[in-house]
């Protein structure tokens, strides 16, 4: 789509600007941000899942030092608003007053010159609890339990809701096959390498308090302190500095952040948190952790004609600002269709309180699971009828022609050739050779496997959809002010925040192919409240096409006044004028973006009459359809299973994509390669168990694996390339679905591997224990 | 359990003599917990598992570094990293198998600190030394207020993090006979991702000129399992059933056990 | 407190460090080196890895006070650096790094790969790098940087 204004516009894969200060050890997180005279918050946690509060003892040197819930007063309990009905939404303290409800629940701050004295103070603090049975298994105890997690609601029913179309007792009746399985993917975390993070002082000059915070969403965030701190906005400045690492757990507002702005209100100094590696796996959100029943109809050939399907997600103890836990649920029934074309549907869906930590979004939401649990149905679908999955999944898809096509669940899917993705993703794995490998078997007598998974992602969309969703904050549009300054270099100034993606880069590629200027030339801000108009942050693979968008638009707006000054200048029309290598070129001369630069802010007797000084744009942008833009992808892994021990090895990994026009190729394979890696974390290693007493075990890195180098495959990529029609280029959004199929895949292949022996595994992760069991319950 | 980042406060004393160290460390009134790599301790104690009141820092110490080799074996001081034994910076006694075992061993920036005595005095049940020293039949040397002793190393680890090492006591050194040159061996590692702690693990050493055919047993959740004579299925299975493992170890250490043995088949 | 003295990056250091304090929260806190990076403080994930005595170690692992008279290089300390040169271009151009928090430490790792001739091969360099988690990337890009950085320096 490159237009020709500039070769590093979109379509270039340019190196990115912000590798400098990385590479150099210069990046600047929240924990290497130095203010004079700050003090360490640790906090006093609870060891219990579930149990009242009695009293808390702080010893007598502590005080002052020791900041209990009675302490902050001043603080508001968390409370997530939904606009659906039928959901409950519990204040949530952001520190403990009578009750705690999992286990890291904060019940203090306390407060010392280094994090290692203020643990000494937190061991010292004494509290006294009265345990409480924990509910830990949302299916079971849904609706009773021997204590309920919030008391006045008669069950630990955060929401249930039934998405329906069709007549599902028709399908059923039709059904010559009918498939039905168990489907679970375990609680894990999303666990970025860097935690979370907060830094808060008191600005005297300005009035203001500042928060610097690890979080993928700065203005929301402000907007929260606002609220549960009883603050004017224009008195709170948040300010993501280089995050390490995002994937959905940092979009959310953490008590953590509440009381350390409160803190830093209080007290004449500096605060720092600097969370460590044992609290982010207990205490920041929890992912995944749905279970799923599903029931699927299908004709003989093994084309759908209905699902039913009944999933439950453990939701943990409170609902996260500002979306609460009701959309995961919502969602995962949603696009538990998939790709595929599907009259008859219903899932009856259960959002459970439990009394462990809350979840929250993860690289994917919702759709992993979906994913899982349809992919795996269809191939046993097309074991049921005797036929290739990978056959039975092409023809199941909706094709080309049918688009734009409205799901029975009300997704609206724009374009795309799904089943080419399948075919693409066979390709790329040599399927013949593979079935070939399997034929001849292995020497060392493990069992070779191909499996496929396919899902479709909707990024970008907009207000209709959260409004629709039931949402009070709706993150339906970005913004961008483009600023050229005196000397023609260029500022955007975006509401979102990169951490990871790129976007200093190729938000800065937009403004080179709107405006032929030089990238170099452009400096990208973002993620600080103080010099970005409201944006709402990065997640939901939605920054490229909606901050894109706005930073084109903006642009646009920059390149029509410099055209229009550029065409006084030069004495011509401006329709004979083009922006091109940083100037305005004309047939019969040029003028550089200084120059304009100058005349706009410190020459302005030379504007055209009517043009006001300045060379600053304004705008926001959402997508021509609010119901969102598909992105979609199939993927293939092939596995060695050794069915002695149960281990399953990656041999091999293709992700066959579509989403439009790729501003960076470079970033997006990259995307592409690094949800992959999260996609087979949840496949094959990572989880947080918990005990009968609420007790997460995997608390440390020895427990909670994540995939090294040695455990992720180099991965082949093949793109399909279907631009959107309703957005900036053609753009869709495709950050998060590399982690979307890759539990479903890998389970495929593992099936596919064991078909012999008959053994399926339908809960991630696919542990050597899990894979032996289902051997030996096979035999 | 949540666990914190930061240590407790602790002292610390770096004697300029092992006779110093040992009498540091054989102090009544204070917990001394005696420090060489620190890989171990240093997490524990970051996570609060441990809260020492004294480390005594013996990792420079001359006579627990110096390593020696005669005609019948070698001699590897306690302090020797695991860096030092994977790259050949030692004598081998094991005919590849100690380097072999090493390079998988955690990663290399843990196996440049962590030592062969200070893993060998953990006693973590997952870990690799254990097993090895036991497989090669050699001796610990342990050091302590009362001079020195000499524990055979199948005998030295009694149960999860606990050894024959008396309080007060440290490892010295390590003495392993050679292998032969017709000797052969097999390691098999069984551990989910790279460089993680064995869910089971593996040594079998065949040296038919000193009479020596073993298979030690390791990450088997207490000391190693050590069998002795060819290796025979039914044998070690039902020693390894004796353990009383659930379905899902008791398979794995047999698969790593048979794994093992026929690697050093001739 | 325990006196400490011992070179950093070259400079030679003198102070007073409370036992407890690990070296990663000494170069941090106190020398200001904030490129050294702590994501678990107990060993496994790697960010914070510098080199002592030319060695890659952990520094959360690693007490300041056992540093005594050792010779620390931190990711601030290699101007200058040939292979370290290399690396940081090759990482540029393959694009070995997204959010860049595991960034130092993986191009210590990569440094001590390539000085001790083990980045051979795709399979070696992604055993060279079991000790450094990246939750970004998916390695990919990473494995090809260093192949790449590692040829350079041969050549």
């Amino acid at each position: 789509m490159n237009q020709g204004r500039s070769a590093n516009g979109v379509g270039a894969s340019l190196p990115r600007r912000e590798d400098r200060r990385h590479l150099d050890g210069r990046g600047q997180f929240v924990a290497d941000i130095k203010l004079p005279g700050t003090m360490e918050v640790a906090f006093v946690r609870s060891p219990h899942a579930h149990a009242r509060i009695r009293g808390i003892a702080v010893p007598p040197a502590a005080q002052g030092r020791v900041f209990a819930a009675a302490d902050l007063p001043q603080i508001r309990p968390i409370r997530v608003v939904s606009q659906a009905s039928g959901v409950k939404s519990p204040p949530w303290p952001p520190l403990a007053t009578d009750k705690v409800r999992y286990v890291g629940e904060a019940v203090a701050a306390c407060v010392a010159a280094s994090r290692a004295e203020a643990e000494d103070l937190a061991a010292a603090v004494a509290v006294d609890y009265e345990v409480l049975p924990a509910v830990v298994d949302a299916p079971r105890e849904m609706r009773a339990s021997a204590a309920l997690v919030h008391e006045g609601w008669g069950d630990n029913l955060f929401t249930e809701r039934v998405v329906a179309g069709g007549d599902i007792d028709a399908a059923a009746r039709a059904a010559a096959v009918t498939v039905t399985r168990e489907y679970r993917m375990n609680r894990q975390s999303g666990s970025p390498l860097e935690g979370r993070a907060v830094l808060a002082y008191r600005d005297h000059r300005l009035d203001e308090t500042v928060v610097y915070a690890s979080t993928q969403t700065p203005h929301t965030l402000r907007v929260a302190l606002a609220e549960f701190l009883g603050i004017e906005e224009r008195r709170l400045r948040v300010v993501a500095p280089d995050v390490g690492g995002g994937f959905g757990p940092k979009a959310r507002l953490y008590p953590e952040e509440i009381v350390l702005a409160a803190l830093a209100n209080v007290l004449d100094h500096p605060v720092r948190w600097i969370e460590d590696r044992s609290e982010h796996l207990t205490t920041a959100a929890h992912t995944r952790d749905h279970h799923y029943k599903v029931t699927a109809y299908a004709d003989g050939r093994g084309r759908l004609l209905g699902i039913d399907c009944e999933i439950v997600v453990d939701a943990g103890a409170y609902g996260l600002w500002p979306q609460g836990p009701y959309q995961e649920a919502n969602m995962a029934a949603r696009c538990l269709p998939g790709p595929y074309l599907v009259p008859h549907y219903r899932a009856r869906t259960y959002t459970v309180a439990t009394n462990k930590a809350p979840l929250g979004p993860y690289r994917g939401v919702g759709r992993p699971g979906a994913c899982f649990a349809v992919e795996r149905t269809i191939d046993e679908i097309a074991r049921a009828v005797g036929r290739d999955p990978v056959e039975v999944r092409a023809e199941n898809m909706i094709p080309p022609e049918r688009m734009p096509y409205a799901s029975v669940t009300g997704m609206h899917y724009d374009n795309g050739d799904y089943a080419a993705s399948v075919r693409l993703c066979a390709e790329l794995l040599d399927l013949p050779a593979v079935r070939e490998r399997q034929r001849r078997g292995e020497p060392d007598g493990r069992l070779v496997g191909v499996g496929f998974a396919s899902f479709t992602e909707q990024t970008a969309h907009g207000a209709a959809e959260f409004a629709a969703r039931g949402a009070s904050v709706i993150p339906g549009f970005e913004s961008c002010t483009a600023r050229m300054l005196t000397d023609g270099s260029l500022v955007l100034m975006v509401g979102i925040q990169s951490h990871g993606q790129g976007l200093e880069t190729t938000l800065s590629q937009i403004a080179a192919e709107e405006l032929g200027i030089d990238p170099a030339r452009v400096s990208v801000r973002h993620g600080d409240t103080e010099s970005t108009a409201f944006g709402f942050g990065t997640f939901a693979s939605r920054s490229m096409v909606m901050s894109g968008g706005a930073v084109a638009r903006a642009s646009r707006m920059l390149r029509d006044k410099l055209l229009r000054i550029g065409a006084h200048l030069l004495q011509c029309d401006a329709a004979e004028l083009r922006c091109a290598d940083g100037m305005v070129l004309g047939p019969h001369g040029s003028v550089s973006f200084a120059e304009i630069g100058k005349v706009a802010h410190l020459r302005m007797d030379a504007l055209p009459p009517g043009t006001e000084p300045l060379l600053d744009a304004t705008a926001t942008y959402e997508p021509g359809i609010s119901t969102g833009v598909f992105s979609y992808a199939t993927h293939g892994a092939v596995v060695a299973v050794d069915p002695e021990t149960g281990f399953v090895e990656l041999l091999d990994f293709a992700v066959a994509e579509d989403c439009g026009t790729m501003v960076n190729p470079m970033l997006v394979e990259a995307q592409i390669r690094g949800g992959v890696a999260q996609g087979i974390g949840t496949a094959l290693y990572e989880e947080i168990p918990y005990d009968a007493a609420g007790q997460p075990l995997a608390v440390t890195f020895a427990d909670y694996l994540l995939p090294g180098a040695g455990e992720v495959p180099p991965i082949k990529i093949g793109h399909l390339h279907t631009p959107a029609t309703a957005t900036e280029y053609g753009m869709k959004g495709m950050g998060e679905g590399g982690a979307v199929a890759p539990p479903a895949a890998i389970a495929n292949a593992v099936r596919d591997a064991l078909a012999g022996l008959g053994a399926e595994v339908n809960e991630t992760p696919l542990t050597p224990q899990r894979v032996k069991a289902a051997i030996a319950a096979a035999a | 359990m949540l666990r914190s980042m930061k240590a407790a406060a602790v002292d610390y004393a770096r004697p300029a003599s092992l006779g110093e160290a040992i009498a540091l460390l054989a102090r009544g009134d204070v917990e001394a917990r005696p420090l060489a790599g620190g890989q171990s301790l240093v997490a524990m104690m970051n996570l609060r598992l441990a809260a020492p009141d004294l480390l005594v820092d013996i990792a420079r110490l001359p006579e627990l570094a110096e390593s020696d080799e005669d005609d019948a074996s070698v001699t590897l001081g306690a302090c020797v990293t695991h860096a030092a034994i994977e790259d050949g910076r030692v004598p081998d006694p094991s005919r590849g198998l100690m380097p072999h075992v090493a390079a998988s061993l955690a990663y290399r920036a843990i196996r440049n600190r962590g030592t062969l005595g200070g893993s060998l005095a953990l006693a973590d049940p997952a870990a690799e030394w254990p097993a090895v020293v036991a497989a090669l039949d050699g001796a610990v040397v342990a050091t302590g207020p009362q001079g020195e002793r000499v524990i055979p190393a199948a005998d030295f680890v009694t149960g999860l993090y606990e050894t024959r090492l008396a309080p007060g006591e440290i490892v010295a050194r390590l003495r392993l006979p050679k292998l032969s040159p017709a000797a052969r061996w097999g390691y098999v590692k069984l551990a989910r991702k790279a460089g993680e702690f064995a869910l089971s693990l593996a040594v079998a050493v065949r040296d038919p000129a000193r009479g020596l055919a073993r298979i030690v047993i390791g990450a088997a959740d207490g000391p190693p399992l050590v069998i002795d004579g060819e290796f025979d299925e039914a044998r070690t299975r039902a020693a390894i059933d004796a353990r009383g493992f659930d379905a899902f170890r008791g398979g794995l250490h047999a698969a790593a056990a048979l794994r093992a043995a026929r690697q050093a088949r001739p | 407190m325990t006196a400490l003295s011992f070179t950093v990056n070259g400079a030679g250091v003198a102070d007073e460090v409370a036992p407890r304090t690990s070296l990663a929260d000494y170069l941090r806190e106190r020398r200001n080196l904030t490129g050294t990076h702590l994501g678990c403080e107990h060993g496994v994930c790697g960010a914070c890895t510098v080199l002592i005595d030319g060695e890659p170690a952990r520094a959360c692992l690693t007490l300041a006070v056992v540093c005594d008279g050792r010779e620390i290089r931190t990711i601030e300390g290699f101007a200058g650096d040939r292979i370290m040169t290399a690396l940081r271009d090759s990482f540029h151009r393959r694009h070995g790094l997204q959010c860049g928090f595991c960034t130092p430490a993986m191009l210590i790792t990569a440094h001590d790969l390539i000085r001790r001739g083990r980045a051979g091969s795709e399979a070696e360099i992604r055993a060279g790098l079991a000790g450094n988690l990246c939750r970004c990337t998916g390695y990919t890009n990473i494995v090809a940087a260093i192949a790449e950085a590692a040829k350079a320096v041969a050549s």
